[in-house]
């Protein structure tokens, strides 16, 4: 066991600390979910990509530096610790790009990668619709082969899509076979925002905010290098990277460290005894999610893969979150309605309970997959 | 950064396990709350651990032990807690070698002397009645000739001392290297219980279905996964600093002695839950275990203490925000 960091990853610590000091915005932007906040975090995106910042870990030659799994982590330490702008292209660099990477093709790849790494396209993903929220192998948008026998015809709706309302183009799966049921016959497509036929209501979130949308689809065309990985597998294209590294970058250690030490700050202020126990108990699990991740990253570079782990980690995080903010806002006690960056922390932190899998259905993941218990 | 052990590393706790998988039975673990238990002395158990080394694992080798660092042995002290090893074993192998003459230490590695440790925080020796020393605080006395004052305990297989002996304060380090080694056996011991109930969650039937397949009872052990799966790195952490000398080795193994006892507690109850009326009963193995978890809970610092000692290092302190210092 080595905890210390080489003189290459200090001094990679040191270039991301010092570029984030004097570039990162002193003021907050204003919200990523306002159209105006939108285009601000997208230029802030571009200065990221100029310092070749927005995407360490992807190969040179889609806008990254080839960095390890490690270098990734020192950068959203420092990320992170800086205060700089939450990334408005989370669900492209984050969500799409590993399975692109593993399933693209060559001019797929080439196409799209760079473009994401600038903010040149936003990405939204449309996985959700009305009716298949956790039991998302319900799903009913389909995709039927076009009469000129290369493209296809979308139809359907998709709901919850984070960004879509400024974003650029979307990702998510459509039966393709309609004799299909559940997993089988789904595939994944990746489509411009503006295709004809394509129309996004917002819908104001908790905050007032339009920070998702619902998608409808009328007959919309899709050309056939619209299709990632092969047809009719979406599903396991879908799923496959999530033990993989993705099951890692979801959410790095690095946004809640920053969040502990500052929690910390609230607590060093106050005489509340439980209060103050409660934080130091958070900090303590912020702790644990750094080790674990590094212990995470271990087990990658040995070959083994995350598996089910993904879960038991997404579960941790989001409601450690969550709890970091609450306690905030007691810490805050009557400035808490007013709190403005911790309010809105609270408001995010409520989400991740929700997003990417709720942790009811994490739960039961772990329960089948990690403890084997019978479904 | 790697944070993972070595090949020799786990192939000392594989060791530990493989002896202990034969020497450790839960009837082992019972028959040392008999009462004829002094007549009985260190068993077949104890025995193994001398053989494979763990009892002079923290022995310089000149003395006849193998001079290894907390580290080294942080998993096979897991594997002790999974299997609920009777007999004041932190107190002998992982604190005495730091407290007693060196007279003792050939001994000690070799399984012919215990050593029960009473810390200043606490009233209580442990297993004092099968101990050849006693030490508390800055004393060390042979046990012969010392009135043991017996107190019921939670844990029959930990039975509890006080003795009159006034002394000074203890070593500071033999406390955080116990402490971390009871916090690995805590986790040990949580493992333990999440593999019974899971086990029992299987095979039971009510309704015509398997229990486990009840949503109730998954969120439950998903919940025990998770508090066990992010406690172990807090101990290895702990174990790491420790090691170096890292001037954060106090906080770091207050911070793993919490979450490990947060998270063997969490499993405890659940695997009592899980079992119903039958995991209530003295006759099922479970209850060994259950009872190590609440023994061990607040052996070498309670929750209260270790909690302080974070303030201490967090908020009372100066604190410099992670990112910033290496770790």
């Amino acid at each position: 066991m080595d905890l210390t960091f080489t003189p290459h990853q200090q001094e990679f610590r040191a270039e991301v600390r010092d570029w984030l000091a004097a570039n990162a915005p002193a003021e907050p932007l204003p919200s990523m979910d306002t159209a105006e906040g939108f285009e601000r975090h997208r230029e802030w995106e571009h200065r990221l990509a100029e310092a070749r910042l927005a995407v360490v870990s992807w190969p040179e030659e889609y806008g990254g530096r080839g960095a390890d799994l490690i270098d990734w982590l020192i950068f959203e330490e420092e990320y992170w610790a800086s205060g700089a702008p939450g990334r408005v292209s989370q669900n492209g660099i984050f969500l799409l790009a590993p399975t692109l990477m593993a399933y693209g093709t060559d001019e797929q790849k080439r196409r799209h990668l760079p473009r994401m790494a600038r903010a040149d396209d936003v990405w939204a993903q449309a996985w959700s619709e009305p009716e298949s929220g956790s039991d998302l192998a319900s799903l009913r948008a389909t995709a039927r082969p076009d009469g000129d026998g290369v493209g296809w015809r979308l139809n359907g709706q998709k709901t919850w899509s984070s960004r879509a309302v400024h974003a650029d183009w979307c990702f998510g799966l459509f039966r393709t076979d309609p004799e299909s049921e559940r997993h089988r016959g789904l595939t994944y497509f990746m489509l411009p925002l503006e295709t004809e036929g394509v129309t996004v209501r917002p819908i104001a979130q908790l905050d007032g905010e339009h920070g998702f949308a619902e998608i409808f689809f009328d007959d919309v065309y899709v050309p056939g290098d619209g299709v990632l990985g092969e047809l009719g597998q979406g599903w396991k294209v879908a799923m496959a990277t999530t033990s993989s590294e993705r099951g890692l970058t979801l959410r790095s250690p690095g946004r809640f460290m920053a969040t502990a030490d500052r929690l910390l700050e609230l607590a060093r202020e106050s005489d509340d005894q439980t209060l103050r126990d409660a934080a130091v108990e958070a900090w303590t699990d912020s702790e644990a999610y750094r080790l674990h991740t590094f212990r995470a990253a271990a087990r990658l570079a040995e070959g083994i893969e995350l598996g089910a782990d993904s879960s038991l980690m997404k579960v941790f995080w989001s409601e450690l979150d969550l709890r970091m903010h609450e306690l905030a806002l007691e810490l805050l006690g009557p400035q808490a309605p007013v709190a403005g960056r911790w309010l809105d922390g609270f408001l995010f932190a409520l989400a991740g309970p929700i997003y990417a899998g709720t942790n009811e259905i994490q739960r039961n993941i772990i329960a089948e997959r990690v403890l084997g218990l019978p479904r | 950064m790697r944070f993972s052990f070595t090949e020799d590393q786990r192939l000392l706790a594989e060791t530990v396990r493989e002896v202990l998988d034969k020497a450790c039975p839960p009837e082992t673990v019972r028959a040392a709350g008999e009462p004829e238990q002094e007549s009985v002395r260190p068993g077949p158990a104890w025995r193994a651990l001398a053989e494979v080394g763990l009892l002079g694992a923290h022995i310089p080798e000149e003395h006849g032990g193998l001079g290894m660092t907390a580290l080294d042995t942080v998993l096979a002290y897991e594997e002790t807690g999974w299997y609920a090893v009777p007999g004041p074993l932190v107190e002998t192998a992982v604190a005495a070698p730091l407290l007693v003459p060196a007279e003792h230490l050939a001994g000690i590695a070799a399984g012919t002397v215990t050593v029960s440790v009473r810390p200043a925080c606490t009233p209580y020796l442990p297993d004092a009645d099968v101990a050849d020393l006693l030490v508390a605080g800055s004393a060390v006395v042979p046990r012969a000739g010392v009135t043991l004052t017996p107190h019921a305990s939670v844990d029959a297989t930990r039975k509890l001392f006080t003795v009159d002996l006034d002394a000074g304060p203890g070593g500071e380090e033999a406390f955080d290297r116990a402490a971390l080694a009871t916090a690995a056996q805590l986790v040990g011991l949580g493992r333990r219980l999440r593999e019974e109930a899971v086990g029992y969650a299987g095979q039971r039937r009510q309704f015509g279905k398997v229990i486990g397949s009840f949503q109730a009872l998954k969120h439950q052990l998903a919940d025990v996964a998770i508090a066990l799966e992010f406690a172990a790195p807090l101990v290895y952490r702990a174990a790491y600093s420790l090691t170096h000398g890292a001037p954060t080795a106090g906080r770091d193994v207050s911070a793993a002695k919490t979450a490990a006892s947060r998270a063997a507690h969490r499993a405890a109850r659940t695997a009592l839950q899980v079992h119903g009326a039958i995991g209530y009963t003295d006759e099922l193995d479970l209850q060994l275990w259950l009872n190590r978890v609440w023994a061990l809970r607040p052996a070498w610092g309670d929750d209260g203490l270790h909690r302080a000692r974070l303030r201490a290092a967090l908020l009372d302190g100066p604190y410099e925000p992670r990112s910033v210092r290496l770790p």
